[in-house]
């Protein structure tokens, strides 16, 4: 039986989610690669494959898990995925969506003092620009 | 051979090790590296949106600005500069978008002639590893190294074009030609946990431990990067790492750039091998000439 989507509001985010990815969730076959070596896969409350399916659904719950925040966008998922997919572009949109909205998890109050001297330039530009607003 | 250089924001404060031994290094081997007279920061990371162009204008600003020197290359190491300066550069060439939009903006015309370089290419087709070999005078001889490329060099693989994404070899080649054992372990590509060191630590520490044990598993004895958040996160989460695990073995983390400036024995303050939390030296010492 075909799945549909009765919910308006979900066919919009995925359309939303389409259009600042590039990619079509549809190709998803739920194989689980991704997941399997995805480095934040330990504490993720839902893996990849599973932000994937929720995606396909429309479920606005893919906008609010920890997952996409945990995401360090370090492409094993998209050199991985047997469907070509870019993950890695998935949940950057899913990040970006709540970004533009001030939905932001990196705070530079919050980050600790003797961390934040210590660590390289780099890696305050790339959390910001990621997990910032 | 003289190639333009953008050093990148990092290897100006933190990672001035990897920028004084790269400079180093390459004139050893007859490459000079002509830093660009004006530069910005790249962006750090590539913009994963298809509608961030603005995350792509700083990288496309410098490329732009080396084809209008009338260069044809841009060398960089930094691992972060290297991923950001290849992939805008590849949309300059297959995204006419982005082409369009980025030109416009800058008021430049820019179609991706630029070739990105990393001192490891360089070492490898222009220098040659034969070549870097008859330089070194055997002195890392026994010395066991784990290469890790972690996750900006090679991935993704169709926009980097630079070695295979999940076994790349070509530090190891070089590990090789300085006369070293290269150690093989499952990690080289794993990601490190990158900038979640910030948002995420408890993850990182647990993925750089994991990396570690396993490098140290197999027998290695120091690791090498070209990566200065990798360099970081490698490094630095060994203190706490040690207080939560009593079996932990530390191990340096060092560039590769310093290795192969060890192996050609340059002066050792042109190094930066101080700069590091577990400290190389006593490991490299019996390779090392003595302080001037």
């Amino acid at each position: 039986m075909a799945m549909e989507l009765s919910n308006k509001m979900s066919r919009e985010i995925i359309e939303r989610i389409k259009e600042i990815s590039g990619q079509d969730p549809y190709l998803c076959m739920q194989c689980g690669t991704c997941s399997a070596g995805c480095t934040g896969r330990e504490i993720m409350e839902l893996l990849p494959r599973q932000v994937m399916r929720l995606i396909q659904l429309g479920n606005a719950q893919a906008l609010h898990c920890r997952s996409i925040w945990v995401c360090s966008t370090c492409l094993l998922c998209t050199a991985r995925c047997p469907r070509g997919i870019d993950l890695a572009r998935l949940m950057e949109a899913l990040r970006v969506i709540n970004l533009r909205l001030g939905r932001e998890v990196l705070v530079a109050e919050k980050i600790p003092v003797e961390l934040l001297t210590r660590v390289p330039q780099m890696a305050l530009t790339s959390g910001f620009r990621k997990l910032s607003a | 051979m003289k190639i333009p250089y953008f050093p990148g924001c990092t290897l100006y404060n933190k990672a001035r090790g990897l920028d004084n031994s790269t400079r180093a290094s390459l004139a050893a081997l007859g490459v000079e590296l002509a830093e660009l007279p004006q530069w910005t920061c790249c962006g750090t990371v590539f913009p994963l949106a298809r509608d961030n162009y603005m995350g792509m204008v700083a990288a496309a600003r410098i490329l732009a600005g080396v084809a209008g020197e009338g260069e044809d290359r841009l060398l960089t190491v930094c691992s972060f500069c290297y991923n950001v300066l290849k992939r805008v550069n590849y949309e300059m060439q297959h995204n006419l978008e982005a082409r369009q939009k980025l030109n416009d903006y800058l008021e430049e015309n820019y179609g991706g002639e630029i070739q990105v370089v990393h001192p490891l290419e360089i070492c490898k087709e222009d220098v040659g590893f034969n070549a870097i070999q008859a330089k070194t005078s055997r002195n890392l001889k026994g010395l066991k190294v784990a290469c890790y490329y972690g996750c900006m060099l090679v991935r993704p693989a169709l926009e980097m074009g630079f070695d295979d994404p999940e076994n790349p070899t070509i530090m190891e080649e070089m590990v090789a030609a300085l006369g070293a054992e290269v150690v093989e372990y499952p990690h080289k590509t794993t990601c490190c946990g990158s900038y979640q060191v910030l948002h995420e630590n408890d993850l990182v520490r647990q993925r750089v431990r994991d990396i570690l044990n396993s490098a140290v598993a197999k027998g290695a004895e120091a690791i090498i990067t070209s990566c200065p958040l990798c360099q970081f996160n490698l490094d630095w989460l060994q203190e706490k790492i040690l207080e939560l695990n009593t079996g932990f073995r530390q191990i340096p983390v060092l560039y590769f750039t310093q290795l192969l400036g060890v192996a050609l024995e340059l002066p050792r303050e042109s190094l930066g091998l101080e700069q590091h939390y577990v400290d190389p030296r006593p490991l490299l010492l019996g390779a090392m000439p003595p302080l001037r």
